[in-house]
């Protein structure tokens, strides 16, 4: 009895800890997930209960754009549809409120999505109404009053482009209260006088994830009208695979040389190789720079380049394979038993062949666990890309691309798309982490640990 | 015919090490004896280098710029080693016992560590803005304190009629007895409840408003915006070294536990007798690599003191004004002063690996 208490004081006493620690690691991207998909994440107090978590909003979004464009995911309104928006206030007073309704004329944002010209709504899409549907006595708090339901027409006749967004204001005198709308606004401004959505056609994903798409729309080329949130994005896989490839192929020879072969200076070589994994990236730009200015030597002009800076080519180039990943390599080598290549080597195999034909084939636990290192350190790495790729805009990897997102729309506070931008560029990499979290886990304890 | 068997084999090394001597060789020893070059050079990128001998080591001395950099960067590197360490010995302590799913929060802990710096970065300017969940937690915490204090004064209260009661009986609990704790706890929990709900204790109304990231004042010396980076970087550094922890623990052998548990060694006995001193080289280990990786703290400086956030000189560290003494806006490339500035910080990372190897143990990998 005595024992069994214990057992299970103990056990709550772990788990309660465990606990604590999972909320205080996963809290903060928790809170921040959240709040980048709110309107105003620096909403003063954060509330956990907001119009995109409500399950109502879902449904109605899903119905408008489907109504208004035939796309319950995305949303967007085509010529010949109408949607109706109902909407309920309550007034204190003993008639019947003015609600002064309109399609506004507004830019989809701040920063770079502003310098676009979008067809507007208001030049398109009329709007009917609102017409009071209903009037009954009800009661808001201590006050007596009267709510009214209204419903709101907006149909888009004739021939037209496709819009993605139809905004919508809605002005009421003091004192009138929102109480209900079949989408709830997208904030409240004037006191709760103005309620302003600024989609009603948003569609699911359209409202709930605005922020998410909204770093896709409006982050824009000026020349080319082209997506640079995605171009950045294929940047990172393109390069992040690039980097992969040759990592996977030269750390392993690099590596079985090193583990495997007699050649003079190979211990030197070995504590050089040490040496330069522990030297700040600080210490070489300067002259790595300086080499892919102008073309390792002059030796790009050979193929018509005459610079490497701002080129693939040139990032690749001078990161073809990092020390670390042939460190980790030869540490695996090590472990294999070598009676598996001597035999191969008395049926007179040379080198290259038992490398390539018997070794490898043995490794795919390392050569998966580098890969995917190797995947992870070149989608998060910034400083090298920073200092190579500078111009145009369009060659930048995601990291870049976030720095410029900051720089944009830090000043003017749109914090929900610098969230977004944020947990977007992360969802590879915890993809990848959720499949191979083995890796990720025994990755920085490889060797480093090694008796 | 032996030689030329040994020969062959050198041969073959070469070429499979070819690419990577190429990488080695252009782009770090190369550029390694360059920047030492650079440092004795003033040299502007675009005008032939000249010699100017010590010259840029006495203006990085007398730089107030690079002095609050040097400053910044121990700073950090020591704080956040410190703090990193400790809380992640504490962490591999906890997680390091035959629980089942154990596994599933060791995974989810490690979630920080695998998102990049920019993100990261982007996560905690939101954090600390002035109306952000810092803050926000803050004003929340200092706000409750009513219960915070109510609680703790009903929990003694039930904790202490329990052990009475349990005593009069004829059990001996010790004060905090563990089991009788988690009772007393939610019998405290449902009394702040009740008493809040009854309405005789408010939260009080506290505003914490801490411009965390435009100012420049100090806080123990060091600039609030730099604070909110060391918390940040701790948080997200943890995770790794917990991981090297716990399979450093995972190594030390079961029977000296046994032998101990017979013995009949106190938990702190246990700790400090076994576990710290047979955990040694790998906790040598892990100081090296946070130091080594702190030293290095550059993404952080550039995302906090972007466009409406911190000033430079609240947030500037040794590789930044390294990066800032090449790239300056608006002026001619320093790249001497930069490089002599790189080459102090080169020379603080191996001062730590001496000081590893020196005291730490000999041949182990740094990957």
């Amino acid at each position: 009895m005595e024992k069994a208490r214990r057992l299970w004081v103990r056990l709550a006493w772990a788990y309660g800890l465990l606990l604590a620690f999972g909320v205080f690691f996963v809290g903060p991207f928790a809170m921040g997930f959240l709040a980048s998909l709110k309107a105003n994440p620096l909403e003063w107090p954060f509330s956990f209960r907001f119009a995109q978590v409500s399950p109502k909003n879902w449904v109605a979004a899903w119905r408008l754009g489907l109504e208004g464009g035939g796309n319950p995911w995305l949303g967007g309104m085509v010529p010949g549809r109408e949607v109706v928006l109902e909407v309920a206030y309550f007034s204190p007073e003993g008639q019947e409120p003015t609600l002064l309704a309109q399609i506004s004329r507004r830019k989809p944002g701040a920063g770079m999505g502003a310098v676009f010209e979008t067809p507007y709504a208001a030049d398109h899409v009329r709007l009917e109404g609102p017409v009071r549907v209903e009037a009954r006595p009800a009661q808001l708090g201590d006050r007596e009053g009267m709510v009214y339901r209204y419903r709101l027409r907006l149909f888009y006749p004739g021939e037209g482009p496709v819009l993605e967004r139809v905004p919508l204001d809605l002005e009421v005198p003091r004192g009138v209260v929102l109480v209900g709308a079949s989408l709830d606004p997208t904030r409240l401004e004037r006191r709760g006088r103005v309620a302003s959505w600024d989609n009603v056609v948003p569609g699911l994903l359209g409202y709930v994830f605005h922020n998410y798409l909204r770093a896709f729309r409006e982050t824009r080329s000026l020349e080319t009208g082209e997506s640079l949130f995605l171009r950045w994005t294929l940047n990172s896989f393109f390069l992040a695979a690039l980097k992969v490839l040759t990592t996977l192929i030269f750390a392993s020879m690099a590596g079985y040389a090193l583990a495997r072969m007699r050649f003079p200076g190979k211990h030197a070589l070995f504590l050089f190789m040490l040496f330069s994994m522990m030297v700040p990236a600080q210490v070489t730009f300067i002259s790595n720079y300086l080499v892919l200015k102008d073309g390792i030597f002059g030796l790009s002009r050979l193929f018509g380049v005459e610079t490497l800076l701002n080129t693939y080519t040139g990032l690749v180039l001078s990161g073809l394979v990092g020390a670390g990943a042939v460190f980790l390599m030869k540490q695996f080598f090590e472990s294999i038993p070598r009676e598996v290549e001597e035999a191969a080597l008395i049926d007179g195999a040379t080198p290259l062949g038992i490398l390539f034909r018997i070794v490898l084939p043995m490794s795919t636990p390392a050569l998966g666990a580098l890969a995917i290192l190797t995947f992870q350190g070149t989608w998060n790495e910034f400083f090298w890309p920073l200092v190579v790729l500078t111009s145009p805009r369009e060659i930048y990897t995601l990291p870049l691309g976030l720095l410029s997102f900051r720089n944009a729309y830090g000043q003017v506070g749109d914090w929900g798309l610098i969230l977004a931008g944020g947990f977007l560029s992360m969802i590879p990499v915890l993809v990848l982490f959720a499949l191979f979290q083995r890796y990720f886990v025994e990755g920085p304890s490889l060797g480093a640990v090694k008796e | 015919m032996r030689l030329k068997a040994s020969s062959l084999e050198a041969l073959y090394a070469l070429l499979l090490l070819l690419p990577f001597l190429f990488t080695l060789g252009v782009f770090f020893l190369y550029a390694f004896l360059r920047a030492m070059v650079f440092s004795f050079t003033d040299y502007n990128l675009f005008d032939p280098p000249r010699w100017v001998g010590l010259a840029n080591y006495l203006r990085l001395v007398q730089d107030p710029l690079f002095l609050t950099a040097l400053k910044h960067s121990l700073a950090y590197s020591l704080i956040v080693t410190t703090l990193q360490t400790l809380l992640a010995l504490l962490l591999a302590l906890a997680l390091n016992r035959p629980l089942r799913g154990v596994t599933f929060f060791r995974t989810l802990y490690y979630l920080p560590s695998v998102v990049s710096t920019a993100a990261a970065s982007l996560l905690l300017l939101w954090l600390f803005q002035r109306t952000g969940v810092v803050n926000q937690g803050l004003s929340f915490l200092l706000g409750s304190l009513p219960f915070l204090a109510l609680g703790f004064v009903l929990f003694a209260l039930v904790q202490g009629l329990g052990v009475a009661w349990w005593r009069r009986r004829g059990r001996a609990l010790p004060l905090l007895d563990p089991g009788l704790a988690w009772v007393s706890l939610a019998l405290a929990l449902l009394g702040v409840y009740v008493l809040v709900q009854v309405g005789w204790v408010r939260p009080w109304e506290v505003r914490v408003d801490i411009p965390w990231l435009t100012t420049r004042t100090t806080f123990l010396g060091l600039p609030y915006p730099l604070w909110a980076i060391i918390l940040m970087n701790t948080y997200t550094t943890i995770p790794t070294f917990m991981v090297i922890l716990l399979a450093g623990l995972k190594g030390i052998p079961k029977t000296l536990y046994e032998a101990a548990a017979l013995d009949g060694a106190s938990p702190w006995v246990v700790l400090t007798r076994i576990t710290l001193p047979l955990l040694r080289p790998v906790l040598f280990l892990v100081v090296t690599l946070g130091l080594i990786g702190t030293l290095q703290l550059f993404d952080q400086v550039l995302f906090v003191g972007g466009a409406g956030g911190a000033p430079l000189e609240s947030t500037i560290t040794l590789a930044y004004y390294v990066y800032g003494n090449v790239f300056p806006p608006g002026a001619s490339p320093r790249v001497g002063l930069a490089s002599a500035a790189a080459l102090v910080l080169a020379g603080l990372t191996l001062a730590v690996v001496l000081l590893q190897r020196r005291f730490g143990v000999g041949e182990r990998g740094w990957s």
